[in-house]
């Protein structure tokens, strides 16, 4: 018994050495960056030059900073924009390309809606938001659209006004993030089993009620990764906001993120930019876990 | 296996790094002038002549944007990535931050022995010369500023012709031009709201009410900011949307869409810089156009333009002294103003392109009073964004002009009192 057991254990220690590259990786790109930008958090540095350690004055200042609680607020609406509209969406959308539009109009209508609805997924975001830019200007089609059929009140200066820039960001990621949760979705209805779904049919179950009843539970584990992970991606949202706004007009689509560019970048305050880092990575971390363990719970419920 | 594969690994970055160190013989050069400007295009055949020059030395160019400078410049200065000659921001925020880390080559002894201060003035090296804070107007000389820039409003003349207009030469006829226009359904002021020229108009109108103290102490961050002048621009603005010289979407705007409406023939009035003008010659082919500067007392929003700077890291000093040698030589100067481009130091004679020679001529004017107010942006890092985003709410009335000028005065003042 002893032998095999020791050359067990050896196995497992050369397994070690196959994770090395990772650890390396992991230390180099992600442990020690964070470090640093933790213990920068602490100074007043320009860049360049030597960080003068300051203690918590950046911190007070975050405290007090209106531009940043502004975008802390901001986040809260990307949340429901990145992450409960297009799960809503990407789940009732999932379930009538899955047992509607295949069942009516065979598998290929599926696969070619379910690829139209990615395709803002593959599009380089950068693109996308130059193109939606256009779409969305003053003088942009939607505009043009809206006078052509009589509805030119409704035009509005989608970008440009405070009241409309942060929703018309919003229908912008809406559409970018809807095909990531669809895609995810449709993958897990292939798990499930259709006799289930036939069952529920002769029993008199209308669409509705299969999906509340068999769709949503059974897909709970992809459910909770996409809210995981498009939770953590609206806490960190940064390119639709560079590409379509900026942070305007007057700081009103400002996120955390871009708040964080700004002051690194450009008022080279380095120090601040990475103390506001700390509290979004913080916060970021801290929501996965809340909800990393509301989800094991929901599991050893089952 | 494990160890084989680190050796390669290792293997490869020796392999790589002594590749790197090998090439000794080339000359790295950036600038971010776009490919099309005046100065790019001159730029482009100077270093076709360094090449011929110097037969033996590769040169690799790469372009860059004004953006990736102004942003992460410092950082790349910090590094051994340093090219050995670039085109660099100038300013407190860039080149005075670089210049006072000890990251660029001082040129005081070029700047005589080469014979540069026979082609420059004094006049023309307020921002080439950086403190050891910094701040610019006093120290060595740290950099060379080889064309000028100035923001003026850009006229369309046959439409002006056509409405029986002549070019103001007081904030109230600039008006009346605006009103003869808007009388007629034409929105004749072309504005980038969401973008710079927003902040170009504001300080034109600005600097209608700035004298001397004003702006060396808001340009020197000596005191806590004067609000009359923005609090009179930003009225004047409010007052502009509200009588529809300016477009209420203007803030969905940016730059290049109001350019286009210039260039198009939409409108007729268009304040920006000098850097739309290698795109406004060759593209404008349907009507006759010119410049004007907005009417001020005394100061005008300008500059000497970027500056080519040579890093403490640049491996081929000489050879990148050669280069600006070369470029304020008179053959380049002039072949400059024919692009359209303001040159400083431009034979008039030699001048054949009509817009290069008036460019050239207006700010001549500008820097012969020292009217060269500079930008509104260049006091406080990061001012840049705020006036952008503080303009917008401006101009969609989410602010009304005391709260933005009040809103300027806290990001200035908080810079002024912790500089």
């Amino acid at each position: 018994m002893a032998t095999p057991s020791t050359v067990s254990t050896e196995d497992k220690r050369s397994f070690y050495l196959f994770l090395l590259p990772g650890a390396i990786g992991f230390i180099a790109i992600v442990l020690v960056p964070q470090l640093a930008n933790f213990g920068l958090s602490f100074t007043a540095w320009k860049g360049v030059g030597t960080p003068r350690f300051v203690g918590l004055q950046n911190y007070e200042r975050l405290l007090s900073d209106g531009q940043f609680w502004g975008s802390m607020s901001h986040t809260l609406l990307f949340v429901i924009s990145m992450t409960i509209i297009p799960v809503l969406i990407g789940l009732v959308l999932a379930a009538l390309l899955f047992d509607y539009i295949r069942a009516e109009f065979g598998e290929t209508a599926s696969s070619l809606f379910r690829a139209a609805l990615y395709l803002p997924q593959i599009l380089p975001i950068t693109a996308a938001g130059v193109l939606w830019g256009w779409i969305l200007s003053p003088t942009g089609v939607v505009n043009i659209v809206l006078r052509a059929i009589g509805l030119g009140d409704l035009a509005q200066n989608w970008l440009g006004d405070a009241t409309y820039a942060l929703p018309a960001v919003s229908l912008v990621i809406v559409w970018i993030q809807i095909g990531y949760c669809l895609v995810v979705f449709m993958a897990g209805l292939s798990r499930i089993d259709p006799a289930l779904y036939e069952a529920a049919e002769l029993d008199g179950a209308g669409w509705w009620q299969r999906l509340r009843t068999i769709t949503i539970p059974l897909l709970a584990p992809e459910i909770f990764v996409v809210v995981l992970t498009t939770l953590i991606a609206a806490l960190k949202v940064f390119a639709p906001i560079f590409v379509l706004t900026a942070g305007g007009p007057d700081n009103a689509t400002l996120v955390p993120s871009y708040l964080t560019y700004y002051h690194f970048f450009t008022t080279q305050r380095v120090g601040y930019a990475a103390s506001i880092a700390v509290v979004q990575t913080i916060l970021t971390i801290g929501l996965a876990i809340i909800f990393l363990r509301f989800q094991a719970q929901q599991a050893g419920k089952e | 296996m494990k160890l084989s594969t680190l050796a390669m690994a290792i293997g490869a970055v020796v392999l790589a790094t002594g590749l790197a160190q090998a090439q000794d013989k080339t000359f790295n050069i950036w600038w971010f002038e776009d490919a099309a400007s005046a100065q790019g295009v001159t730029w482009t055949k100077a270093l076709e002549e360094l090449k011929a020059n110097h037969p033996d030395v590769t040169v690799n160019f790469e372009q860059k944007t004004f953006a990736q400078l102004q942003a992460s410049g410092s950082m790349i200065l910090n590094s051994d990535q340093a090219p050995d000659v670039l085109e660099y921001n100038k300013g407190n925020a860039t080149a005075g931050l670089v210049a006072s880390q000890g990251l660029l080559t001082p040129l005081d002894d070029a700047y005589t022995s080469l014979g540069w201060d026979k082609i420059l003035d004094e006049g023309s090296l307020t921002l080439s010369r950086y403190d050891e804070l910094g701040v610019y107007g006093s120290g060595s000389i740290w950099g060379i500023s080889t064309y000028g820039e100035y923001v003026s409003a850009f006229y369309n003349i046959d439409m002006f012709e056509e409405a029986g207009l002549a070019v103001p030469t007081s904030l109230d006829e600039l008006t009346a031009v605006f009103e003869a226009f808007k009388a007629q359904g034409i929105t004749p002021l072309a504005l980038g709201g969401a973008d710079t020229s927003g902040q170009h108009v504001l300080a034109s109108l600005a600097y209608t009410k700035a004298d001397d103290t004003w702006i060396s102490n808001y340009q020197g961050l000596k005191a806590p900011l004067d609000t009359a002048p923005y609090l009179f621009a930003a009225q004047t603005m409010v007052d502009w949307v509200a009588k529809g010289y300016v477009d209420k979407d203007a803030t969905g705007i940016k730059d290049p869409d109001a350019a286009l409406q210039f260039t198009s023939g939409k409108a007729p009035v268009y304040i920006s810089g000098t850097w739309n003008l290698g795109n406004f010659n060759s593209t404008i082919k349907d009507f006759k156009w010119g410049q004007f500067l907005v009417p001020t007392p005394k100061y005008s929003v300008g500059s000497t333009g970027n500056l080519w700077v040579i890093p403490t890291a640049s491996k081929n000093p000489e050879l990148a002294k050669e280069w600006i040698s070369l470029l304020l030589s008179p053959k380049y100067q002039t072949e400059q103003a024919n692009n359209g481009g303001v040159s400083i130091a431009a034979d008039p004679a030699t001048v054949t392109n009509p817009v290069g020679q008036n460019a050239a001529a207006v700010f001549k004017e500008i820097a012969d009073k020292q009217g060269l107010g500079f930008y509104p942006d260049w006091p406080v890092p990061g001012f840049y964004d705020v006036l952008i985003q503080k303009v917008a709410g401006l101009l969609q009335a989410t602010l009304t002009p005391e709260q933005f000028a009040d809103e300027l005065k806290q990001a200035y003042d908080d810079a002024q009192a912790n500089q």
